[in-house]
């Protein structure tokens, strides 16, 4: 075979995973454009009626403000101690470097529905109440090791010259963290953030048994899909998931093209 | 500072009278049970350009960061003019350091980069702009680079950014971590001799490390050649070329032909692998064994025995042509000897033709160990 | 290394950097394991973990159906595992050799759906596959043709697994092909090494670190899936995950679901355990 044709045929493979990606994708995206009460395919009646139903949903609103919430507290949190986790990941050479980078990955490679449980009888032994904050902290166990996966990959390749360089240069402690590593580190600080947001966004398994009362927009959409579908569940999957992911990624991709054509 | 007027060989004389600005005694740093620099004694005077050179591994780096205050002293004393700075950390010493790296600011242009020290002094942008510009123009680097992003620069200019970061600084004494050792040839013999030509220009002090011997020659006042963590040898380009110490410093010069001999009359060393004696002009005192080092390009070929105090007979391996120069490898019997002659000189030596070769008793030079 | 900071007493710079993260992790991820150690011992049904110590919920495990759930969850696992390994590998050789330019854009569109809720994904296939749904639907309509609905089998649970898990697979296993230089390809191939050949003494040994990190990585979230099956699957197979949650919300068991949480996690905590203490991570992430 030459090289062309294999070539052409990875290229045809790669494209076909990713339609088979994204098949479900657009499924969804199709199903929340019809204007009947029920899914039929082909649709008889096109119509946004679900969209707007469901944007004027006040409980839709509340999941919402829930899920951004979550998310939010997460993304600082994991990112603050995600980013010191990182350096001793990756920048210091210490004695208990090989072991700490293991504990690290420990949870990632855990089974989040056993987690989530876990936790539930943990926060339960220790007599907490639940509610979005111990669920801040259910996503915390799990996306602060993937995040400081992410910052560390920046780490590596930063070269810690820089930070005795400008030491040597006069600056205090201080203004070498705040004038160089910072700085230099701000590209993988910001993956790092996206990463815990999206996360934290679209979590199911550790919310579901940590968040009590409190409803994420994970939860609610399994709940109405188990029982209750109305094109309003398309919608909110379409908009709450796919939509904020490309959104976010869009925009951090742009930021990069940008960066890219500036040096 | 003085005129330079003077010629070169005045100026070197009197720097060694200069009083010393830094004073290393009995300087160590261990790891461990290893002291990867031991008990180092140096001088080095106000605006003197030194070298240290010595192998990977020797210790010069770990010498020169103890220097620069990026690594903590064992034992000993790092005295600057006259105080004792072994305790204050980098950020307050006067001196500054160009690294391997360059350790430019990846996320700064070469102006901010150039800057980042007038910055930290808390000097107004104004005059730290000025000041930018001056030095670009010292720098032989266009008014333009001030906004240019030094990830866009080329290795030569990035040297250059590096340097007038660090000049920037006004720092006492500039440190120099082998920053040419990944620049290609042809460059690198360039920005060497810029480098000597910014030394004269400011009169600044630099202490610069390099494994290579070659570039130390080019620009050093003087040069401490470094193994083990010691320094074996301390003196200028010509000392060390001329007179080395001991069998490593003479290798490290490059080619060399060193024969192990002992001491046999008041003119004559014995080497057993020739089975045969060597007469030599000057002898070190208490000179028992060691070896005979001589310099490819004092050896030639002679067409009779006594056309030289020394004579070998050997066989003609191999040829390489060395720019200026052309190398031969003369084999005789097991060994081997380097021979140089310039490429002007015409020759008619063929492979595997055998040859007698020769070198004068003062051309041979007795070294220790 | 620099030691800018270093002042000899004390922690270590790297050590006081670690710290926040392990004490989370200590009583975020360690504590939470511990009870449910705890609670594996406890008797049947008890909430609290004041009773003495007994084994009983251990032996329940094999006297009721877990163990059929466990070996539906781990030889569902090791097949999405293999199915994987095939699938992705051409992408991963494609992305760090082929693609060129194309490559940053077709790695973010396979990174994508990692941000998407599970549930949502699962849900379009339901949408794809069920009665009058966009497969069926189509077919009927345009070719006349009524088929069954595949949904609700093994075969789809499996489909779902694979969907799922896919980017799990592909960048670790992308890094390990980025990590064989390609001189060495070429060298082999000049050494007269046929483009099998390449492949096996060259490629595969030298882009296993990745490629082991992406099997174990898999395996280890596919031993641990419950959604596949609750969506997709119907009631055909039960995982061990299933098992585990039915124990803990319907059952009132928790005991009894710790003591399978347990288990679950020595067989997981055993294979990444194994897995990581072969490989260098600096060498995998860092590339150094």
């Amino acid at each position: 075979m030459s090289e062309r044709s294999r070539h052409a045929l990875i290229w045809a493979w790669t494209l076909a995973v990713l339609v088979f990606i994204y098949l479900p994708a657009m499924c969804i995206l199709l199903a929340s454009l019809t204007s009947s009460r029920y899914f039929l395919f082909p649709i008889q009646k096109w119509g946004l009626d679900w969209w707007r139903k469901t944007f004027d949903s006040i409980e839709i609103h509340q999941l919402f403000k829930t899920s951004i919430t979550i998310a939010l507290c997460v993304t600082v949190i994991a990112v603050a101690i995600a980013f010191f986790g990182a350096l001793a990941f990756a920048r210091y050479n210490w004695k208990g470097r090989t072991l700490f980078q293991k504990i690290v990955l420990l949870p990632i490679f855990f089974p989040q529905s056993v987690l989530g449980l876990a936790l539930l009888l943990w926060f339960n032994a220790i007599g907490l109440q639940m509610s979005w904050m111990t669920a801040v902290f259910a996503h915390l166990v799990w996306i602060i090791p993937v995040v400081t996966l992410v910052i560390s990959i920046q780490v590596y390749s930063f070269d810690p010259a820089l930070e005795e360089a400008a030491f040597d240069l006069g600056a205090s402690r201080f203004q070498v963290f705040r004038e160089v590593t910072l700085p230099v580190l701000l590209p993988g600080i910001v993956s790092g953030s996206l990463f815990a947001f999206l996360l934290s966004w679209g979590n199911f398994p550790l919310s579901l048994y940590t968040d009590g009362a409190d409803t994420t927009i994970p939860e609610y959409l399994y709940a109405k899909m188990v029982a209750g579908y109305t094109p309003g569940v398309p919608v909110l999957g379409t908009v709450s998931t796919f939509g904020a992911a490309l959104l976010l990624l869009g925009g951090y991709w742009l930021i990069t093209l940008r960066r890219r054509a500036q040096s | 500072m003085t005129d330079w007027g003077d010629s070169l060989t005045i100026h070197k004389d009197r720097m060694s009278k200069r009083p010393p600005i830094l004073q290393l005694k009995s300087l160590t740093k261990s790891f461990g049970t290893f002291n990867a620099v031991d008990g180092i004694d140096l001088d080095i005077a106000e605006g003197e350009f030194f070298t240290i050179v010595g192998p990977s591994g020797s210790g010069k780096t770990t010498l020169i960061r103890m220097l620069a205050g990026m690594e903590q002293a064992s034992s000993g004393d790092i005295i600057l003019s006259g105080t004792r700075i072994n305790d204050m950390p980098a950020n307050k010493r006067p001196t500054c350091m160009v690294f391997q790296s360059l350790a430019l600011f990846p996320h700064r242009t070469v102006g901010e980069n150039i800057e980042f020290p007038l910055k930290i002094k808390g000097v107004d942008p104004a005059k730290r702009r000025t000041r930018a510009l001056a030095l670009l123009d010292q720098l032989r680097l266009p008014q333009n680079y001030y906004g240019k992003s030094v990830l866009r620069c080329s290795g030569g200019e990035r040297q250059r950014v590096a340097l007038a970061r660090a000049l920037a600084f006004d720092p006492q004494i500039l440190f120099f971590d082998e920053p040419l050792s990944a620049i290609d040839y042809k460059l690198r013999k360039t920005l060497e001799k810029e480098l000597k030509d910014i030394h004269r220009e400011t009169g600044k002090t630099f202490v610069y490390i390099t494994h290579s011997l070659e570039e130390a020659m080019v620009m050093s006042d003087r040069i401490g050649v470094m193994r083990a963590g010691k320094l074996v040898q301390v003196g200028t380009p010509n000392e060390i070329y001329s007179a080395p110490r001991d069998k490593f410093v003479s290798e490290f010069m490059g080619d060399v032909n060193v024969i192990p001999v002992s001491m046999n009359g008041s003119r004559k060393v014995t080497a057993d692998s020739f089975d045969k004696e060597f007469a030599v002009a000057a002898i070190p005192e208490a000179f028992s064994a060691g070896h005979l080092v001589i310099r490819p390009e004092f050896i030639r070929f002679v067409d009779k025995a006594k056309d030289a105090d020394n004579v070998l007979e050997g066989k003609l391996y191999n040829e390489y042509a060395l720019g200026s120069r052309i190398q031969y490898q003369v084999r005789v019997g097991e060994n081997v000897f380097i021979v140089e002659k310039l490429r002007q000189q015409s020759s008619t030596l063929r492979r595997d033709q055998t040859v007698l070769i020769g070198w004068d008793a003062k051309d041979g030079i007795l070294v220790t160990g | 290394m620099a030691a800018l900071h270093e002042t000899g007493k004390g922690l270590s710079q790297g050590a006081r950097n670690a710290l926040p993260l392990l004490i989370f992790l200590l009583v975020g991820f360690a504590a939470p394991l511990l009870a449910v150690i705890a609670y594996s011992f406890m008797p049947e049904r008890s909430f609290g973990l004041v009773h003495s110590p007994t084994l009983i919920n251990y032996a329940g495990i094999f006297t009721g159906n877990s163990y059929i759930s466990f070996g539906w969850s781990l030889s569902f696992a090791a097949f999405t595992v293999c199915i994987l390994a095939v699938v992705c590998y051409p992408i991963a050789y494609g992305l760090s050799r082929v693609f060129g330019r194309w490559a940053p854009l077709l790695t973010l569109l396979f990174t994508i759906p990692l941000f998407v809720s599970e549930n949502v994904r699962l849900y379009g296939w339901i949408l794809f596959f069920i009665k009058n749904g966009v497969l069926l639907g189509t077919l009927k309509s345009w070719f006349g043709v009524e088929l069954e609905s595949w949904l609700f089998t093994r075969g789809m649970v499996l489909l779902g697994m694979v969907y799922v898990y896919l980017p799990f697979m592909l960048f670790p296993m992308t890094l390990g092909v980025s990590m064989v230089p390609n001189e060495t390809r070429e060298a082999a191939r000049d050494l007269g090494a046929s483009r099998f050949q390449v492949f096996r003494e060259v490629e595969l040994p030298l882009s296993m670190p990745g490629i082991m990190i992406g099997l174990l990585l898999t395996f280890v979230l596919a031993v641990g899936a419950i959604a596949e099956a609750k969506v997709l699957g119907g009631q055909t197979i039960i995982p061990i995950t299933h098992d585990i949650e039915i124990a803990f919300t319907y059952a009132q068991n928790w005991p009894l679901g710790a003591a399978l949480a347990v288990l679950l996690m020595i067989v997981v905590g055993t294979l990444v355990l194994l897995v990581l203490k072969r490989f260098d991570l600096d060498a995998i992430l860092g590339r150094r």
